[in-house]
């Protein structure tokens, strides 16, 4: 077990400096010199010369590519060129929002969809199962930008249920403004995930073990919940944990649309200012968690199983 | 030797746990003392905390960047520092066209020596928010923190967006920055030079390179908000995330980019509001409204970024927020021939409707080797290329009817402004055809227009990869068909169109400019041959336009450089340099409970301060 999660951390060293070398000259080729953009409407070459010092731009590349895996290695990716706040901090406070948002919203669709999962796999091929394919079906088809302008103007703006926008200031509770943002991300979530659960299930239920179960005289309740739930859940695990990355980019549209100053909001603001120290950030970060998820993915299959062996 | 800071707070910390020790042994009588706490902090948050009647709830579309005012560049976050800083001048709220008046100085500055010599005198115990980093004292504005803010401007280090506003003005001002850079040493801001000199606490004497009729307009702007020295150093370059200022607000909560509390600055004099509503019917309104109140009326001010404008609108239409710049994607919704909707007024929501200080239009490189040059019949070709635009539909399809056709090179609002002025060049596409079939720019077989001497012509329309500028070349696209004259689309990301603007590579494009200062200058500027590879992005050059444009900057605002203006733009037209064609509307809605407001003669400049709500 040591030496299997060793040589996975061994192996994420090499994917690592080649996400950092891809992001690097992605950066470089495709973004343009930021220095044109910071120096605002009034510059000349000696200003953009001098901007261009000052961010290091005028270096040669190898001394640049230096630089940011130093910044990678440290956690410390400086200031950002538009705000100047530091990026850590940027990463900091922006994170709770997004968590505050998504987390709820993993939680719920996990639970939910695993119990909607489990209910219509039970009843497979009738006309509860059918209809709802039917339903998720029609729910994966609506993009999620009609979920957001709909339910903001009809909850909100209509019925006045909820703020139209905001987030919690100074003491005032985060519920009140997260619920709506929460459910409107849960219908969409949740039709994928409970397609996906199905088959899963599904699957376990075809296998002999489940025949041996039931002509063991066990109950369908204790069938389902604990042969079938157990052994399916190795790949919901892995559905789970391969979500989780996304906590850290945050919700997108959800936290533009509702004004949750989360990190969705930030990498967008800082796409539109070419803020590049943030962005930059943001994905390495994307990429180390995305690496490190996945170990911890293959690590619980055992805790779930242990006839797994991580070899 | 003890150096750890907590050492000796370490036996009192004792003294204050062991009562809450004894007191966690009787639950009964914590909680007795902790709902007393509760009830202390609450009713404590009650008397800091205005009724939220009295508070103004505004959404921006756009997040701020910094608030240190020299590294600010985007209007909001300019508009912040408006109210949380204070310059040596500002604008009348009411006057228009814009008029100068004295904000930290006691009176306009004293010029002397042709125009040479400004002598500033600044009110006396004018006091900065209180700030952590004055430790305690209360701290007032002297002579020293103005000569501090402009040498502040043009510190290398700090390479601010708005160093031009004292480039090149302040006698050894740029030299002594020039100094810095080249040395690469830090920028001295205690060097003496012969521009910048504190004669007392009060009185600052500047000395300027040459006469210059603006430069009362640098005074004015946000980016020269006086700021201490002590200030500074005590932030470091985390300064941005810490203004302090005179102005009439501080910061109070910031929560970066989402939402920001403004309260009133405890110490702010407050200033009696008193403008002249002159023959404005809307001014004599807002005057009557404003009688006998003070400047600042509204105790906090309460910010939401909402970038998106559904959700800015759908907040406005409950209440949630009490202003919206109303994005011109949202005019529809709101506003019938330019008015706002029967509904909205029976709601006592109230309109506000002023031109953006800009000009838009397309123009052409003059030094691209196709359209370029001053030859005939390539000034021909640049003209007849502009008269395709069709700027009436640019408005209509575009800017969705939200828009005015301009075609002087100085929008309204602007001094120097000339409402009269007729453009020669029309949109007429039969016109600009018979223009290129004289100057020998003939079809081919392929249908298509040559150059004179048979090589190949081809328009290269440069853009952004944003919607709204895929918009704008598929109208010119549909302009230059016109003309049968091959057309290119070109879209790069945003730094490297500015990148190729500066290096004089960008064919066309659709060129805009808002007004930095409120006077033709900003704009006459764009195309003064030295400016080439910065905000000349025409790469015009003539002599005779570059001598009229030194005697008008020499002259300031009157029927002089009116007449000089005149010509200037005359000539802008007949080169075939840009061809002006609209400014945007600037709607803003407001609750009914809103007082007092009048759009600003500039946008980087706040009206939040002289607002009150019924």
């Amino acid at each position: 077990m040591a030496a299997y999660f060793f040589q996975r951390l061994l192996q994420m060293i090499p994917t690592l400096f080649g996400v950092i070398l891809l992001v690097f000259l992605l950066f470089n080729w495709v973004g343009g010199d930021p220095a044109y953009v910071l120096a605002g409407k009034f510059s000349n070459p000696e200003d953009i010369a001098n901007i261009r010092r000052q961010l290091g731009l005028d270096q040669p590349l190898y001394i640049q590519f230096g630089i940011f895996l130093r910044q990678v290695l440290t956690f410390d990716y400086g200031l950002s060129w538009s705000t100047q706040e530091p990026v850590s901090h940027i990463f900091l406070t922006r994170l709770g929002p997004s968590i505050a948002l998504l987390l709820p919203m993993l939680i719920l669709e996990t639970l939910i969809g695993i119990a909607i999962a489990l209910a219509v796999a039970y009843v497979r091929d009738s006309w509860i199962d059918r209809a709802l394919t039917l339903t998720t079906t029609a729910a994966m088809s609506i993009s999620l930008l009609i979920y957001i302008i709909v339910g903001q103007y009809f909850f909100a703006f209509v019925l006045g249920w909820f703020p139209v926008q905001g987030w919690a200031n100074h003491g005032q509770s985060w519920v009140r403004y997260a619920v709506l943002p929460i459910l409107l991300g849960l219908a969409v979530s949740i039709a994928p995930a409970i397609r996906l659960y199905r088959t899963f299930i599904l699957e376990e239920m075809g296998q002999d073990y489940v025949r041996t179960a039931r002509a063991k005289g066990l109950s369908e309740m204790r069938v389902m919940l604990v042969h079938v739930l157990r052994n399916a859940s190795i790949p919901i695990i892995t559905n789970v944990l391969s979500s989780l990355p996304g906590l850290l980019i945050g919700a997108f549209l959800l936290e533009r649309f509702f004004s949750i100053p989360g990190i969705g909001r930030e990498v967008i603001m800082a796409v539109e200012r070419s803020d590049f120290p943030v962005i930059k950030a943001i994905t390495v970060s994307v990429a180390i968690a995305t690496m490190v998820f996945n170990l911890l993915a293959d690590l619980a299959y055992q805790w779930v199983d242990p006839r797994v062996k991580l070899s | 030797m003890i150096t750890d800071p907590t050492f000796s707070q370490r036996p009192k910390l004792i003294l204050v746990l062991a009562p809450i020790r004894s007191l966690l042994r009787k639950p009964l009588l914590s909680l007795g003392v902790l709902m007393g706490l509760c009830l202390c902090a609450g009713v404590r948050a009650e008397a800091l905390d205005p009724p939220a009647n009295r508070v103004l709830r505004i959404a921006s579309s756009t997040a701020e960047t910094t608030l240190d005012p020299v590294g600010i560049q985007d209007l909001y976050s300019a508009k912040l520092a408006s109210v949380l800083f204070e310059g040596v001048l500002t604008y009348d709220y009411l006057a228009r066209p814009a008029k100068l008046v004295p904000l930290l100085a006691e009176r306009m500055p004293d010029i002397t020596d042709g125009g040479k010599t400004w002598i500033i005198h600044l009110k006396k115990n004018i006091r900065f928010a209180p700030d952590p980093a004055f430790k305690g004292k209360d701290r007032t504005v002297q002579a020293s923190d103005l000569a501090f803010t402009l040498y502040r401007l043009l510190d290398p280090a700090l390479h601010s967006p708005f160093s031009f506003l004292l480039e090149g003005k302040l006698l050894g001002l740029d030299e002594l920055a020039k100094r810095a850079r080249e040395s690469k040493q830090p920028y001295d801001y205690k060097a003496k030079i012969p521009g910048i000199e504190v004669i007392d606490e009060w009185t600052l004497r500047l000395r300027l390179n040459a006469p210059d009729a603006n430069f009362g307009h640098a005074l004015a702007q946000p980016n020269l908000g006086v700021i201490a020295p002590e200030v500074v150093a005590f932030y470091g370059e985390q300064i941005g995330s810490h203004p302090v200022g005179t102005g009439p607000y501080f910061v109070k909560r910031w929560v970066r980019g989402s939402a920001m509390t403004l309260d009133r600055n405890p110490h702010y004099r407050p200033r009696p509001w008193d403008f002249d509503a002159g023959k404005d019917p809307a001014s004599v309104k807002v005057v009557e409204e404003m009688r006998g109140k003070m400047i600042p009326a509204i105790p906090r001010i309460e910010i939401k970024i909402i970038p998106e404008a559904q959700s800015a609108w759908l907040a406005f239409r409950r209440g949630e927020t009490d202003l919206i710049d109303l994005p011109s994607k949202l005019s529809p919704v709101a506003l019938s021939h330019g008015k706002l909707n029967p509904d909205l007024v029976k709601q006592g929501i109230q309109h506000e409707i002023a031109v953006e200080p800009e000009i838009i239009g397309n123009y052409l490189n003059l030094q691209d080797p196709m359209v370029g040059g001053m030859d005939p019949a390539h000034i021909a070709l640049r003209r007849a290329i502009l008269m395709s635009s069709d700027d009436e539909a640019m408005i209509r399809v575009i800017r969705k009817g939200q828009a005015v056709r301009l075609s002087y090179p100085v929008p309204p609002g602007v001094l120097g402004h000339d409402a009269k002025y007729k453009s020669m060049l029309p949109y007429d596409p039969v016109a600009a055809n018979a223009l290129l079939d004289g100057y020998g720019f003939k079809r081919a077989a392929d249908g298509f227009r040559r150059q004179p001497d048979g090589s190949p012509l081809v328009v290269r329309y440069w853009r952004t990869n944003e919607g709204e500028s895929r918009d704008m070349e598929e109208l010119a696209k549909r302009g230059i068909d016109q003309l049968h004259i091959r057309f290119e689309g070109h879209a790069v990301p945003f730094p490297d169109l500015l990148k190729a603007e500066r290096s004089c590579q960008v064919m066309m494009r659709q060129f805009a400019w808002i007004a930095d200062y409120p006077d033709g200058d900003d704009f006459m500027q764009l195309f003064y041959g030295p400016n080439i590879h910065a905000n000349n992005v025409f790469c015009f050059q003539d002599a005779e336009w570059d001598r009229l444009y030194q005697e008008s900057v020499a002259l300031g605002p009157g029927e002089k450089r009116d007449q000089l203006y005149q010509k200037m733009a005359r000539m802008v037209e007949m080169y075939g340099v840009m061809k002006i064609s609209h400014a945007r509307l600037h709607h803003e809605l407001l609750q009914a409970k809103v007082m007092g407001f009048h759009i600003s003669t500039i946008a980087s400049v706040a009206e939040w301060p002289y607002l009150d709500l019924r």
